[in-house]
Order: structure tokens, then sequence, then C-alpha cells
């Protein structure tokens, strides 16, 4: 095809672009950051303009919310929901607790960088980040996916090795399924 | 030999039109619900956005062979139900097929989607979705008395069976069945959001409930194919009710006009109540809608 | 004065009469603490809660005296009549010792003892619960005691991300701020 619209085929644009205008967010809080997903969903600051509305299951979700902390016990539970998705999927992580340990920083049960872990496409700092702010996050999110550049599930597919090493270092009881989708 | 052309034609209209009308309704319900709550909904072609995204996901996950044919025998019931089902009184394309036994096979023909959904959550393992599929063949027995009432209410009063017959005498007599038989109408009308699933009879789709119920496993391209069946069959059941009871529509736009003034009531009531429990949901439907159906049975033998 | 910490007093006096305890002091109003031996523990509890009426559970942690090689463990009592707290402190050995488990006294006191047997690694003889609290697969010695070195087991097993280049270090910005940088509304609220 002829077509060329920022050396993107035409099937990879509408693609891309059906997918940032439809996501769907797993109901999962995992931390104390939770509390501002409810505001961002609802009538005041409304994120169901964009498209943006919940999903019950991993199955069916493409969107993982990281918010907050993440001890060594909702580790291992994150890990599995994020395998369970479907590609393409995308994770966003809120606050500064995931960018570099935030007020855990030198918690024995709390991990520091999380995308030594899961593979991160967007940070939002913030402690918790207002509405406001996760709305802005989510808007970057887009830019993303419409670019082409949102590829964190090629990355934990290409090196997952690398991660597999970093998550049994922590978590010492292994009695996960292969990933192998 | 150019009869069945226009058919098979006809044929193809008829879903493509299902299609797109199933799903701008979708849309727009969701328009009207978020204008109800205070704030600026989704764009009204969000639902065909939604099945693109569904369709251009990369893996298909599944647990078996009955997984994976669950959402084609749902897509392909509902289909079937709408070729049964004249969508115009007379024209060209838009009259399928159909015979003289016509509404004691609908009435069969309905409830064929949901059984294959039942076999593919079956499959899965999922307790949620077992659970789920209960309660959705629990609320089915709920609502379908009223609504078979109300059906034979109507073929014991005109004495046919079939859905052109129902549009003849319509067109006959000149007035709509929703007037000359009005018990038979309120009983089909308070059973209809059973029918659509929408509040406050969600409970078997929805989102907070036990995880969505019977579709909690499935994800992707399955999803995406649940979704078109579940509009294609919403239109098929609006279109049932213009012809029964709104005399039937001689062209698109009326017939748009009729379907959109019908679907408003499932989605008004839905948006301001709260969910019913199964058995209270039962408990609802064998109340107030039976009494209009029993009346109804009456005032037809008399 | 003394007469305003009237009850108080008449509490200490009728628990000196009843039990030998090893300290008992009138802290402030509202708080009375003692100190008592492993075995009485179970009768001045009881005693507590039926005669004197202290039945509220509020509280109940412990304390690590590396320097003794004992385990402090308080429970705190309160007595919604005369509006006193009242605490009970023992000492029991760092390595061996071993308490009695008050569970049947006051059934949420099961939770305290679970996070005290996991955090500080005090045994309660006939505890019931599940041995993973809190932590999930932890090798280690019990982390809230003072000889496991928090920084040494953080550096170890978890990341830590680089710093950015243009961090500043601000502390002496701040600490050398006097009363007459700070602007009017902050003055009323300045800490002397």
């Amino acid at each position: 095809m002829a077509y060329d619209k920022d050396s993107q085929s035409i099937v990879d644009y509408i693609q891309n672009f059906a997918r940032k205008h439809s996501l769907f967010v797993l109901a999962y809080g995992t931390g104390c950051g939770a509390i501002e997903i409810p505001p961002t969903m609802t009538s005041r600051y409304d994120a169901e303009r964009f498209g943006i509305r919940g999903a019950a299951t991993p199955r069916q979700a493409d969107v993982l919310l990281i918010t907050g902390y993440l001890a060594t016990k909702s580790l291992k539970r994150v890990i599995r929901t994020y395998e369970q998705m479907q590609n393409p999927k995308y994770v966003i992580a809120f606050g500064s607790c995931t960018i570099n340990g935030g007020m855990y920083w030198d918690s024995y049960n709390t991990i520091n960088m999380l995308d030594k872990y899961i593979p991160v496409d967007v940070y939002i700092n913030g402690c918790m980040p207002r509405p406001e702010a996760v709305i802005s996050g989510f808007v970057k999110l887009q830019g993303e996916i419409q670019a082409g550049r949102a590829e964190g599930w090629k990355r934990y597919q290409d090196n997952l090795d690398e991660y597999r090493a970093n998550q049994k270092k922590i978590i010492k009881n292994w009695t996960m399924p292969d990933y192998n989708w | 030999m150019e009869d069945i052309g226009y058919k098979i034609f006809g044929a193809i209209l008829t879903t493509i039109l299902a299609f797109a009308v199933g799903m701008l309704y979708g849309g727009l319900s969701r328009k009207i619900i978020a204008r109800i709550q205070n704030r600026v909904g989704p764009p009204v072609y969000q639902n065909f956005l939604d099945v693109f995204k569904l369709l251009s996901k990369k893996s298909a996950i599944n647990h078996g062979i009955m997984q994976h044919f669950a959402p084609l025998w749902m897509i392909a019931m509902s289909i079937s139900t709408l070729m049964f089902i004249p969508v115009l009184k007379d024209g060209l394309f838009f009259t399928n097929l159909n015979f003289s036994g016509d509404i004691v096979f609908l009435l069969y023909i309905m409830v064929f989607g949901s059984l294959g959904m039942a076999l593919g959550a079956g499959q899965t393992g999922n307790p949620n979705s077992a659970i789920g599929v209960s309660r959705g063949l629990t609320q089915m027995v709920g609502f379908e008395i009223p609504w078979i009432m109300a059906l034979v209410a109507l073929m014991i009063q005109y004495k046919t069976t079939s859905l052109t017959g129902l549009l003849d005498i319509q067109s006959e007599s000149g007035t709509w069945m929703m007037f000359s038989s009005p018990f038979a109408f309120i009983a089909a009308i308070l059973a209809m959001p059973g029918m659509f699933r929408y509040s406050p009879f969600d409970i078997v789709g929805a989102p907070a409930e036990l995880a969505s119920g019977p579709i909690s496993e499935f994800g992707g391209k399955y999803l995406s194919l649940m979704m078109t069946s579940g509009s294609i069959f919403a239109f098929v059941k609006l279109t049932l009710y213009v012809d029964i009871f709104l005399g039937g529509a001689s062209n698109l736009i009326e017939l748009v006009i009729k379907t959109f003034i019908l679907y408003l009531f499932p989605v008004l009531w839905g948006a301001v109540s709260p969910r019913f429990r199964t058995e209270q949901a039962v408990k609802y439907f064998w109340g107030w809608p039976l009494f209009f159906g029993v009346l109804a049975l009456l005032y037809a033998s008399f | 004065m003394t007469d305003i910490l009237n009850t108080e007093n008449k509490l200490l006096e009728v628990l000196n009469e009843e039990f030998k305890l090893l300290s008992g002091k009138v802290k402030r109003k509202c708080r009375v603490e003692i100190t008592i031996e492993n075995e009485q523990i179970i009768p001045v509890l009881l005693f507590a809660k039926e005669r004197l009426e202290y039945i509220h559970f509020s509280h109940m942690s412990c304390v690590d005296w590396i320097e003794d090689g004992k385990l402090e463990v308080i429970y705190i009592l309160w007595s919604p009549k005369e509006k006193i707290n009242l605490l009970i402190k023992t000492k029991v050995n760092r390595d061996n010792g071993n308490l009695p488990n008050i569970d049947f006294i006051w059934r949420q006191a099961n939770t305290y003892e679970r996070e005290i047997r996991e955090m500080f690694g005090l045994p309660f003889d006939g505890l019931v619960g599940n041995q993973d609290f809190i932590l999930e697969d932890w090798e280690e010695i019990p982390p809230m005691r003072r000889d496991f070195i928090t920084d040494e087991y953080v550096s170890e097993t978890y990341f830590e991300r680089p710093g950015r280049e243009d961090a500043k270090d601000v502390r002496e910005q701040i600490l050398g701020r006097t009363d007459e940088d700070l602007p009017d509304f902050a003055k009323k609220y300045s800490r002397d």
C-alpha cells in the first residue's frame, strides 16, 4: 500500500486508533492509590468520555494500574494477573513508590523499582496523583499507543529470563504456571 | 430465481443493518445514561471502537474447543433469529423468510443463544461462570412466563400463528395491536427489561457481580463476537415488538423511530434503578406482569 | 494536686494489696503502670477484668531490650467507668522466653499475639492460628528484633534507583533560614 502516515501502515494506524480510544481498565487496586480511581471514573472527572471503562477480569482488560507500593505478597499476585491478560497490554504505575521506592524505600517488605519486575509504560508521579493527573497520564498513554511506542508486552516476551530472575530472587516459593503466551 | 437472489441479498443487508443499528443503540444508551448522571459520556460510535479493539488482540486464550465454539454458536443463533423476522412489511429486500408457524418457532429459537454461552462457560471450569449461568437461567424462567402468556393471548384472539398474519390484521383494521389488546401489550412491555438484561435485571453480566458471570473467561476475539451478537439480538427483539404491537414499519426511517422510542423504556428505567437479586427479579415477574398476562388470556377468550 | 489523682492512687493500693508487684507508678492523670512477673499475668488480667471492671483490651505490644537480653510485653487496658488506662508490663527472656496465651479472656488478643509471634519471635503456648500472618516465605530472623539490620537486607535484596543528575542538596538552604525569612502567615504557626 502506498499510504503511509508517519511511517506506519494504514492497518496499524487504524488498529492503534481503535486501541487508544477504548481502554478497559482492570478493577484491581494494588495499593493505597486505588482511592483515586473511583473519583476519576465517576461523574465529576469523567473518564468515560475517553472510552475508558472498567473490566472485571484480567481476560477482558487491557490496562493494569499499579497504584502505589507493592509488598512481596502482592507482587506475586500481580505477576500472575499480568500474565493472564491478553496481548497487547499496558501497565500504568502511579505514585512515587513505583518510581524509586517513595516513602517506603527502606522497608524490608516492599520493592523499590517496579520496572525490573513488570514492564511499565507510563509513570504518573505524585503521592497520590489527583484525578486530573491520572487523566493526563491516560492521555499520554494514548499518545504512546498511537505512535506505536507502548510495547511493554513485547519487552516482557523478549526478556522473559531477566524478568524471571528478578522475580524469583524475591519470591521464594514459586508456584506459578509457565508463561507461554 | 431472482426471488432467491433478492432474498439472499436481503439477508446480507438485514445483517449489516442489524449490526449497525444495534451498535449505535448501545452507544446511544451509554450517552443517555451519562447525561442523566450529569456528565459527558463516550461518543456515540464507542461500541464500534470497542469491537474493533477487541478484534485486534493478538492472542486468543481458550480452554478447549467448546469455549472456542460458544461465541460462534451465539452469533449464528442471533442471525438465524433475525432471518425469520420481517423487518419491513413489504418491499423487495427486507421481508425475510417466514411461514405459518412463526411465533411458536420464534419462542423456541430465541433461547438457543444462551445455551451456547452456557456450554462454553461450563468448559472453562471457572466457578463464577457456573453460578452466573444458573442465575441467568433462573431469571429467564421469570420473564418468559408473562411474555409467553401475552403471545398466546394474541394467538388465541386473532386465530393466527404467523407474524405476517398479525401484520396483515393490523394494517387491515387500521389500529395497532397496542390498542386492540392492551393487556397483552402491558404484560409484554413489563417483561421487556428482563430480555434486554438491563438494570434492574443485569445481575447476570454486570462487572461487579461475580466477576461478570458467564463471560468472565472470554476475552479478545470471543468477547467481540459476544458483544456483536448481543447488539444484533437487541435489534431482533425490538423489531419483533414493533411488528407485533406497533404495526410494523413500511420504510426504514419509520422502523428506526419506532424502535428507538421502544428502546428508551428499558434504558431510562435502568438508569435510575439499582439491581435486583435473582429471587427478587423472579418475584417481580411473577407479580404484576403475570397478572396482566392472565387478564390478557381472559380478554382473548371472551 | 494529689487529690485530683485520687482514683489512680486508690487503684494502685488495691493492686498492691492483692498481688506482689515488682513496681507500680502513677505516671500522670489517667495512666497507671505496673510491672509483674510472668506467672502472674493471667491472675492479674482476670482480676482487672472481672473485679475492677477494666473490660476493654486496648493494645498489646512488645519492646526489645537487647542490652539486658529481654523482651518486654505491655498490655494496655481501659475502664470506661473510671476512664483510666492501666499498663501491665512483663519481661521475658529473649532466646527461650514463653508467655501464656490470654486468648480466652479477650478474643481480639489473638491478632496481637500472632503479630508478636511473627515479628519478634516470641511464642505463646497454645496459640492457634496460621504461622504466616503478614510476611510470606520469610527466611530470616524476625524483622522487628534489633539485631536485624534493615539497611543491609534492603540493599542486598532490592534495587536502588540512581538519583537525578541535577539533584541538589537543599538542607543548608532549609536549615539556614531564620525567622525573618518566613512570610507573615507562617510566623503565626511557627514552633517556639
